[in-house]
């Protein structure tokens, strides 16, 4: 322990020698740190962000389909399951909100323009939550219940269509019979999405209007359930076995979106590799600034082998001197992530590439986002490498011949 | 039996040639249809398709029964020959002879272009939910050289499936369509179909030659042109069959 206490303050001592070089050390310790921790906070907010919008647009962690849907998501694979037998049987503890609507291919066509769409019949009452938009912020209204006569169309797909809030347009699908199955709807409202391309994909009607026009009855297309963190879903897809029952597909967010899903493990393979690379880059800076602190003191280690200090302490208090450095580094790299990130956190705008975001099906707003666990990630590997790094030339200075080192000039 | 065509046809005008104030736009709407379709109806016509740099025209012969069964079928050019598109009610097949395939239109296809026409799949499908879907009214009823002239307006409603604000229908007292206006829902002229000739073919007054033009593009149209007509036939429900959309057997 009292060895411990001399290496410690011998190695202390020695950090501050050469103050300068040890400062510029640090400072690349710190940048090289904050670097790490500050793009894996940026591509993890840009892959969350992906995530609970493409949630929120797909949406809902768990969904229910009839077996076929995914394959051909058409009026014939739909679910003859109504919303009031799913209210009956489920069990609320872990589900934040659920819905059940009608989700079919559509076309959408006004006075100059058709355009396809999906058409989304659906409970306003029961998607508030799950929604992507907030229902304040519709131009016009939202719709107001299942019964609803009008239709909510996106700001974009409104543009397109040279329509407007107040005119009509007409809705055509088809029902199980093949036949034609088409309304005319009065748009009563335009959403506004994060990106334009949802903005042209969806309209609303009331699920029960949606049901009469299609003539499917009590029929729907998928039932929906959302937790409260995508990336804990079992609980709700136990409820929602529960509540559904069997013969149908119930799948979770990442099995049904498997780019998604493969998003998210990539991700932290990716830090990872980000982390060791950068490493890899700092270590070169690391090494030879301590195989220069040994090569200087050369003469010192061969003198306090010869008064009888064991060459395992002398592997100590270089190993000891390089963590010192690596520890105080990464302090600052940390601290200086947090203070860079947390002002950011409310959103960086890169509208200047929006387009280009949005092809990946992401908005123009960037939310960094820090994880602790990505902070401890890249502290420990950098901790780990460190070590392994300041072996070699600590275990060569334990290895000099005291006269040899001594004499030497 | 021309005699008694002749009085069929008497027959037929009696009840819409009475004192034009008490018809409502509806009935005008809905003779007309009956008038230029009759119970059935068989017509040789060609189409002429204009656009600034081209202009196509085919002939094509179409067989209609009742208001909700038609056959067309092109005979020119050549390469176009055996081309034919099917209806009943809201449905609406075509066949190629080329790929030899019956093909039901999908509904996200009724919007487009009947055969590279200005006329649209929907057009095609179904003349007379007209009658039905809207909500008519005379505005304006005129003379001139002696016939009467109604204009109606046609109000889509509220949950038909029509796009247009409104239609503006000019309708002569024997029930000639003279024109067909369809209006955007701020009231500006969209497409127009114009009666350019009228006379008296297979028995009855008829608009021989209409041209469907869009406001916005003077210089695109496509014109209709009647060669042949005759009405009142005994057409055999087999013929409005996807077989014999297939494998004609006139």
């Amino acid at each position: 322990m009292r060895l411990l206490r001399i290496l410690f303050r011998l190695a202390w001592r020695n950090l501050w020698r050469n103050h300068r070089r040890t400062i510029i050390m640090l400072g690349a310790i710190g940048v090289g740190v904050w670097a790490m921790i500050f793009m894996t906070a940026l591509t993890r907010g840009m892959v969350d962000q992906m995530i609970v919008d493409s949630i929120g647009v797909l949406p809902g962690h768990v969904q229910v389909h009839h077996p076929d849907y995914q394959d051909d998501p058409s009026i014939s694979n739909r679910m003859l399951i109504s919303a009031d037998d799913i209210s009956e049987r489920l069990d609320t503890g872990a589900v934040k909100a659920w819905a059940s609507r009608v989700r079919v291919p559509a076309i959408i066509t006004s006075e100059r323009e058709s355009r396809g769409v999906t058409l989304l019949g659906v409970d306003p009452e029961a998607e508030r939550e799950i929604s992507f938009f907030d229902y304040d912020e519709v131009d016009g209204r939202f719709l107001t219940d299942v019964n609803d006569k009008g239709i909510v169309i996106g700001k974009k797909l409104a543009k397109t269509l040279e329509t407007e809030v107040g005119k009509r347009v007409v809705l055509m699908s088809q029902d199980p019979d093949n036949e034609i199955a088409d309304r005319g709807f009065r748009v009563v409202g335009l959403y506004t999405a994060k990106t334009k391309a949802v903005e042209e994909a969806y309209a609303y009607v009331g699920r029960r209007t949606a049901q009469t026009m299609l003539r499917i009855g009590d029929a729907t297309s998928e039932v929906v359930f959302l937790g409260d963190d995508y990336r804990n879903v079992d609980p709700i897809y136990d409820v929602a076995v529960s509540a559904v029952g069997e013969g149908l597909s119930i799948r979770p967010w990442y099995d049904i979106d498997t780019y998604l899903g493969a998003m998210l493990g990539v991700m932290d393979g990716f830090v990872l590799v980000w982390v060791v690379v950068i490493f890899l880059a700092l270590s070169f800076g690391l090494v030879n600034t301590l195989v220069m602190a040994v090569f200087e003191r050369v003469r010192e280690i061969g003198l306090m082998l010869a008064l009888g200090m064991k060459p395992g302490s002398i592997l100590g208090q270089i190993v000891i001197e390089s963590m010192l450095l690596i520890t105080f580094g990464l302090a600052i790299g940390n601290a200086l992530a947090w203070a860079t990130v947390v002002p950011l956190e409310s959103g960086i705008d890169v509208s200047i590439v929006g387009d280009g975001m949005e092809m990946w099906g992401m908005s123009s707003m960037l939310y960094p986002k820090l994880y602790v666990s990505d902070m401890v990630l890249a502290s420990s590997v950098v901790l780990l490498l460190g070590f392994l790094a300041s072996l070699s030339p600590a275990w060569r200075a334990s290895r000099y011949e005291p006269v040899e080192a001594i004499t030497k000039v | 039996m021309i005699r008694r065509c002749i009085f069929l046809i008497f027959l037929l005008a009696i009840p819409t040639l009475g004192s034009a104030e008490d018809r409502d736009g509806k009935s005008i709407v809905r003779d007309a249809i009956n008038h230029w379709r009759g119970l059935s109806s068989y017509t040789e016509m060609t189409m002429v398709i204009h656009r600034p740099d081209w202009e196509r025209s085919m002939t094509m012969r179409a067989w209609t029964k009742g208001d909700k069964r038609s056959l067309v079928r092109v005979v020119e050019p050549k390469k176009d020959r055996g081309n034919g598109t099917l209806t009943d009610d809201n449905s609406m097949w075509s066949y190629s002879p080329k790929v030899n395939r019956v093909i039901k239109i999908p509904s996200s296809m009724m919007g487009q272009s009947w055969m590279g026409s200005d006329f649209s799949n929907k057009d095609i499908a179904r003349a007379d939910e007209i009658v039905d879907d809207y909500a008519h009214s005379i505005v304006k009823i005129e003379e001139i050289d002696g016939v009467v002239i109604y204009d109606i307006q046609s109000i889509p409603n509220e949950e038909a499936a029509v796009v247009w604000g409104s239609e503006l229908l000019r309708i002569r007292q024997d029930h000639v369509v003279l024109q067909h206006a369809f209006y955007d829902q701020d009231g500006e002229l969209v497409k127009v179909l114009k009666t350019m000739e009228v006379v008296e073919m297979g028995g009855r007054v008829i608009a021989k030659r209409q041209r469907m033009n869009k406001a916005d593009e003077p210089d695109e149209w496509t014109e209709i042109e009647v060669n042949e007509v005759e009405y009142e036939l005994d057409l055999k429900d087999s013929m409005f069959t996807l077989s014999n959309l297939r494998n004609p057997r006139d």
